[in-house]
């Protein structure tokens, strides 16, 4: 048990000297998952505002003003530019110049007088976010701009006019649990430094091995006494502080620079991501020793990012997913870290309410450092 | 010089084929991929699951909770009855949404004061975007309706578009039915593309390097230029076999309609499968060892994805982030691609999008070639 100690470390002593000779790559290890954190941090928009908008106004009259005015209000739309017609409204959207087109036909005020006014709203429909928040913002602002007109109207019927009808019935009171502002960065951050992790400790892990097979080193170490669990843990070892040291940068650059509120426990939260980590750099490490050479290790870990971006929950919800989907998501450990990280840091909840993550992380971190110690020492014989 | 460059893609082409497990892996893999990103992601999230708390328990508590219900967007999992037991629910993670409605409320609304707490969880962000917008949209049109009922008891044949005098048509170009097949093939396309690309030329100077090959190359009279268009014109075929599949899959296999000239599409996404390639060789040249590639190429895909507009909308973002992703060949793109696959319009219309894209292709292969030069000194 004692020698198995002492050649784990002998194996960490030689990883962690290769890692800080190295030097370039040590500052792209430790700088890139900060640009990344910036750039996302600021890229990422949730709730589409803005979106530039063409207007057709045949009437000039103060109502297509007043509809107008209601949707520049909402701050979803910006009225970009001014048209004559429907067509070069439609002409707009096709050369990608506004998103989104207002079409008031003449006599507005006439038609809403006599009661058949209409008004088109086009929303271009090759851009999924865009048309996403249009179309409710729109549905929203026109549904109320109507209901305007109704109790307009009937205040002036004078029927029931007394009964305050400018207020509505029931009124809905929403709050947003965890992020009453509804603030970007609020959502984004707690994942994004979940899937910046992941990426670092796959990706650097997944070469580690690999590496070693195509340079012939090795075989050096073949010859030594070391076992394949006791290199899996001697490479672990020196990567999982590294990780460490950006998951304490980036949280550092998340609280005090993009002011996230943390609610939970950080020790809770290092607790659990170096779980998360060592699960990480265990998955690398099985990519790497199926891999032959570093470029299918590249491959394969390219695949793995995509995979993480699109199907555990850090944009897209895994809800709506199909169950194949949703399998697949479950294979890879930032599905359960992305719960465990949103949950500690943006909900504020405690361990009792994450169990069934944290044990899932468990055996995942377990369960790759076997298949990759096994699927090493076949690669061998 | 042609001589020389064919020398150096035969050598390339010998080494993809004799490599015949990465061949397969880079043949399919985007294929596959598509096939299920395509399933997997839905823009509108339906079926937010909902905690409620009705206190009221009578006729117009059940008819808001209908409505809800009804709209297609909530699903009622559990039903509670203390309002703190709505918000353990969400911190839970067992519900995403919680509705209170407070006692007496069929009272209420008679008096025209019924009031209603809608509470979202604000830890995923999509879901909430959903919840929060629906919630809002059903609510909205359920007071209306009682506005409507009021005044109009009798309900003699109207509506409450005849009764305001205003109809809203609300028209989407392109995708009417707001499919999300359509939405997401043609950027998922030029995604999956791109970090194909990357990842096809990465390795190719660098692995030279490290395996000591180089110097042999080196000594040969080949110019860093014609090294460089030869590592990547076998990887041009391969990127181009990707392209087609995907774009079966996404045509045939998914049936999203295919509104422009195909052959239009396929000229362009040549001149985009270009860029990446060189995006990919500038990389390799620039690193030291591959665990730097590794590292610089996932982060260019990585970024790519988040800041080049395929997953959020580019006028949303702040300046600097759109200037940043004018270094991303998938910025210029995904509006060509959306543009002729789903738009179905010309390339008189892409003209901006074209020409940085052609001079991408130019400097890239230039700087790629000069930075190996310089890395030889």
């Amino acid at each position: 048990m004692h020698n198995r100690f002492r050649r784990i470390f002998t194996i960490v002593r030689k990883e962690t000297i290769q890692l800080l000779r190295d030097r370039r790559t040590l500052i792209f290890i430790l700088g890139l998952p900060m640009i990344e954190l910036f750039l996302f941090a600021y890229a990422v928009t949730l709730s589409v505002n803005h979106i530039p908008t063409a207007v057709v106004d045949q009437s000039h009259d103060s109502r297509a003003r007043d509809f107008i005015n209601a949707l520049q209000r909402s701050e979803y739309f910006d009225m970009k530019m001014v048209v004559a017609n429907e067509q070069e409204i439609i002409q707009a959207i096709d050369s990608g110049q506004v998103k989104a087109g207002l079409v008031i036909p003449a006599d507005f005020s006439a038609h809403i007088a006599s009661g058949d006014a209409n008004v088109l709203i086009l929303l271009d429909g090759s851009d999924s976010f865009s048309v996403q928040s249009g179309y409710s913002a729109a549905s929203a602002i026109s549904q109320t701009y109507q209901l305007n007109l109704i109790t307009e109207k009937v205040s002036k019927m004078g029927a029931g006019a007394n009964s305050a009808s400018s207020t509505l019935p029931v009124d809905t009171s929403f709050r947003v649990l965890y992020n009453p502002d509804m603030n970007d960065m609020i959502f984004v951050l707690p994942g994004i430094a979940a899937i910046i992790l992941q990426v670092l400790a796959v990706g650097q892990s997944a070469m580690t091995v690999v590496r070693e097979r195509e340079l012939g080193t090795l075989e050096q170490i073949m010859v030594t006494p070391t076992r394949p669990i006791e290199l899996m843990l001697g490479k672990l070892i020196p990567n999982m502080v590294l990780n460490l040291v950006v998951t304490v940068i980036i949280l550092i650059l998340g609280v005090f620079f993009f002011g996230m509120p943390f609610h939970g426990s950080v020790w809770l939260f290092f607790a659990l991501a170096i779980l998360f980590i060592i699960s990480g750099i265990g998955l690398g490490l099985m990519i790497s020793s199926v891999a032959k050479t570093q470029r299918q290790a590249q491959q394969m870990s390219m695949v793995l990012m995509l995979f993480s971006m699109l199907l555990t929950g850090v944009i897209y919800p895994r809800a709506p997913m199909p169950w194949i989907a949703q399998a697949i998501g479950s294979l890879i450990p930032l599905t359960y870290f992305i719960r465990i990280s949103r949950g500690i840091i943006t909900k504020g909840v405690g361990i009792s309410l994450l169990w069934s993550d944290v044990v899932a992380l468990i055996v995942y971190g377990v369960v790759v450092m076997i298949i990759a110690s096994v699927s090493f020492k076949r690669r061998l014989d | 010089m042609f001589k020389r460059i064919w020398a150096i893609i035969q050598k390339e082409f010998i080494q993809i084929v004799r490599d015949r497990v990465t061949l397969a892996i880079i043949c399919t893999m985007p294929m596959l991929q598509l096939l299920l990103f395509a399933y997997a992601i839905h823009m509108d999230v339906k079926h937010i699951r909902l905690v409620v708390a009705d206190q009221s328990l009578d006729q117009a508590s059940r008819t808001y909770l209908d409505a809800m219900v009804n709209s297609g967007y909530f699903d009622i999992v559990s039903t509670v009855s203390a309002p703190s037991d709505v918000i353990r629910t969400i911190d839970g993670g067992k519900a995403l949404a919680g509705i209170i409605i407070p006692p007496d409320f069929a009272a209420h609304e008679m008096k025209k004061d019924a009031r209603i707490m809608f509470l979202v969880d604000g830890s995923d962000p999509f879901s909430t975007q959903s919840a929060y917008n629906a919630a809002t949209i059903v609510s909205q049109s359920f007071s209306t309706q009682l506005v409507f009922n009021t005044v109009n008891p009798a309900g003699a044949g109207a509506t409450v578009q005849s009764l305001s005098g205003l109809d809203t048509h609300l028209r989407i170009l392109y995708n009417p039915d707001l499919k999300d097949l359509w939405f997401i093939i043609p950027g998922m396309i030029a995604m999956l593309l791109q970090t194909q690309t990357i990842a096809l030329t990465a390795a190719a100077v660098v692995r030279e390097r490290e395996t000591g090959t180089i110097e042999q190359i080196l000594v040969s009279p080949i110019r860093p230029v014609e090294l460089m268009i030869g590592k990547m014109a076998p990887n041009l075929l391969i990127a181009m076999f990707n392209m087609l599949s995907i774009l079966l899959v996404g045509t045939i296999g998914f049936g999203v309609p295919f509104q422009g000239n195909i052959l239009v599409f396929i000229g362009l996404a040549l001149i985009y499968v270009f860029s990446g390639l060189g995006l990919g060789l500038l990389i390799s040249t620039v690193s030291q060892n591959q665990r730097q590639t590794q590292q610089l190429m996932m982060m260019f895909s990585f970024v790519g994805m988040i800041v080049g507009g395929f997953i959020f909308p580019r006028y949303s973002m702040p300046l600097v982030i759109r200037l940043i992703g004018n270094l991303f060949p998938l910025t210029y793109f995904i509006p060509i691609s959306r543009g002729i696959f789903t738009k179905g319009i010309g390339a008189v219309y892409l003209w901006d999008y074209i020409l940085p894209l052609l001079v991408y292709d130019g400097v890239i292969l230039f700087v790629a070639a000069r930075l190996f030069r310089q890395r030889l000194d």
